[in-house]
């Protein structure tokens, strides 16, 4: 031990070359020393829940920030990065997250977008949204901007899922949830996405209440067209039951004599009250028309287009504003067809006699009165008479076979007088016009069948020189 | 200490030849050893150091660097008590027999 003590006094010389290694083995190792350290801390906190988390090592000390759900968790990631092998000390710079009050969650959807708001409670359950909100929407871009905080009402995750397949179901709106209260408001997609948004919302966790449910249902929308290039009426939109689908149809069959029906209606729920009979006082209006369009959105009815002379335009703006029930709007937007090239008497014949052979004018049973579906016809049939101001035009009123004969042969005068009054008061003069009744003794076609009775009822106009 | 030793091992294998060929050479070197005052002097430097360092009280990379120039400096001292030992072992074997 003696020799020991005497030797080490000699040892100092090699403490030159010491220092040099020692200068060495710091330049060298230092910068993998601390990766290593780094990459160490890194892997020890790989289990925890943290965000934000920032790992900074200077020599073997680690410098550690994040923000932690809870003291637990915090004071367990800290534990974990001391525990890390290498390191000599931790410079704790971890935070509690902020705690949100109220706890806000947001969707919004507009047209290109649905953009996620507000605040998730844990990493976990703000890609669980993100991938909920994905499947819900798939095909509409999802943009992810929710940030993270404490204060999450229980089973915050559940309500946020439900909610995501509610915004499917708009075509644009907001979703908030603040605490436990759900604030909804935007357009629904379809009609009755409205009834089946707040159905759904029925099934919100326990604890969760709707505060405001604002969504609206789309606008009802019915839409008919006349194109007289292609001779149809084509109607697209909504109707509220195959019924009134059915009855719909019938009745432009009815108006629109001429045209082919294009009928492209869906049924479904969620129309205005009054919709049938406003539908088709308006359908009324639209049969007059040269060419037109008929919207029906909701209560507010938009019709445009050609009327075929003056009188009638005042008439159809007129009519559609006072048939309309209580409560709709009436737009209309009628001009005047431009005045058709005047034609000789044969010609004028023929006009007649191809309108008179497609269609016919009805009257109400045993009376005179001209029925509402023929203001389409006689239209047609003024407009032809205004083609050929230099005729005179006799009106011929024939009945079916059926009941007695004088009451036929009257019934027929009154038809054709009320067809020359209704000529008259659309500003034809009424010297022009003549008319007279046959009763049943002309019949076209037998009295046996309704087929046939129905075409002994009939009105013809006979151009005389 | 594991962590550094299995990180270094080099360092610390180069340190420790390095003073076992101090020790070797110290049995046999007739230069001026250092006086037994300065001995303790820098003995209690010593200790201070290592105080220092066990108490982490170093901040950083000073710190680190601290903690790897002790270590360097024990397998240093190790490596010169054993070069010294043997050496004195193998000497005091051979002058009996010559």
């Amino acid at each position: 031990m003696h020799g020991l003590f005497r030797w080490s006094s000699k040892w100092w010389p090699g403490l030159i070359p010491l220092a040099i290694l020692w200068a060495a083995a710091a330049w060298f190792s230092t910068v993998p020393l601390e990766a290593d350290i780094a990459a160490r801390s890194n892997a020890a906190l790989k289990s925890t829940i943290l965000d934000k988390t920032r790992i900074t090592v200077a020599g073997r000390d680690v410098s550690f920030a994040a923000e932690a759900f809870s003291e637990d968790g915090r004071r367990s990631a800290v534990a974990s990065v001391e525990a890390a092998p290498g390191v000599r000390l931790v410079n704790d710079e971890t935070r509690l997250v902020a705690e949100a009050k109220p706890f806000v969650w947001v969707a919004e959807r507009d047209n290109v977008r649905v953009t996620l708001w507000g605040t998730a409670p844990l990493p976990a359950s703000k890609a669980r949204i993100a991938e909920a909100a994905r499947a819900a929407l798939s095909g509409t871009e999802v943009v992810d901007r929710m940030g993270l905080a404490r204060g999450a009402p229980p089973r915050f995750d559940a309500a946020a899922v439900l909610l995501l397949d509610q915004v499917a179901k708009l075509k644009d709106g907001k979703i908030v949830m603040s605490d436990a209260g759900v604030s909804l408001s935007g357009m629904a997609r379809d009609l009755g996405g409205r009834e089946a948004i707040a159905a759904a919302l029925k099934n919100l966790p326990e604890g969760f209440a709707v505060a405001a449910n604002e969504v609206k249902a789309p606008p009802y929308i019915f839409q008919a067209n006349k194109d007289p290039v292609a001779v149809t009426l084509t109607l697209s939109g909504y109707v509220p039951d195959n019924n009134v689908h059915a009855a719909l149809v019938a009745t432009a069959g009815r108006k629109f004599a001429n045209e082919k029906i294009v009928d492209n209606l869906k049924a479904s729920i969620g129309a205005p009250s009054g919709f049938s009979a406003a539908v088709t006082s308006a359908l009324g209006a639209l049969s007059r028309l040269s060419t037109g369009t008929l919207v029906v959105s909701d209560r507010e009815v938009k019709l445009s287009g050609d009327a075929l002379y003056e009188a009638a335009a005042g008439q159809i703006r007129a009519g559609l504003a006072r048939d309309l029930p209580t409560g709709w709007t009436a737009k209309s937007e009628v001009s005047v067809k431009p005045a058709a090239a005047p034609v000789d008497s044969t010609v004028c014949q023929q006009l007649f006699t191809q309108n008179l052979s497609k269609n016919r004018i009805r009257f109400e049973t045993a009376s005179a009165s001209i029925n509402a579906d023929s203001a389409g016809l006689l239209d047609r049939l003024i407009e032809t008479a205004m083609r050929c101001p230099s005729t005179n035009v006799e009106i011929v009123g024939h009945t079916d076979g059926d009941g007695d004969a004088a009451f036929n042969q009257t019934l027929s005068e009154k038809r054709a007088l009320a067809v020359e009054d209704y000529l008259v008061k659309a500003g034809l003069p009424a010297d022009r016009f003549s008319t007279v009744g046959y009763g049943s003794a002309q019949p076209i076609a037998t009295n046996d069948t309704d087929e046939g009775k129905l075409q002994n009822r009939r009105i013809e106009f006979m151009v005389r020189q | 200490m594991a962590y550094l030793a299995m990180f270094h091992w080099g360092w610390l294998l180069g340190a420790f030849v390095l003073g076992f060929c101090m020790g070797w050479i110290a049995v046999v070197y007739r230069g001026a050893p250092v006086p037994k005052v300065w001995i303790q002097r820098l003995s209690v430097l010593a200790v201070v150091v290592v105080g220092i360092a066990i108490a982490k009280l170093v901040p950083g990379r000073f710190g680190y660097w601290l903690d790897l120039g002790l270590a360097l400096f024990g397998f240093y001292l190790v490596g010169c008590a054993i070069g010294s030992w043997l050496r004195d072992w193998v000497v005091s074997r051979h002058v009996p027999a010559a």
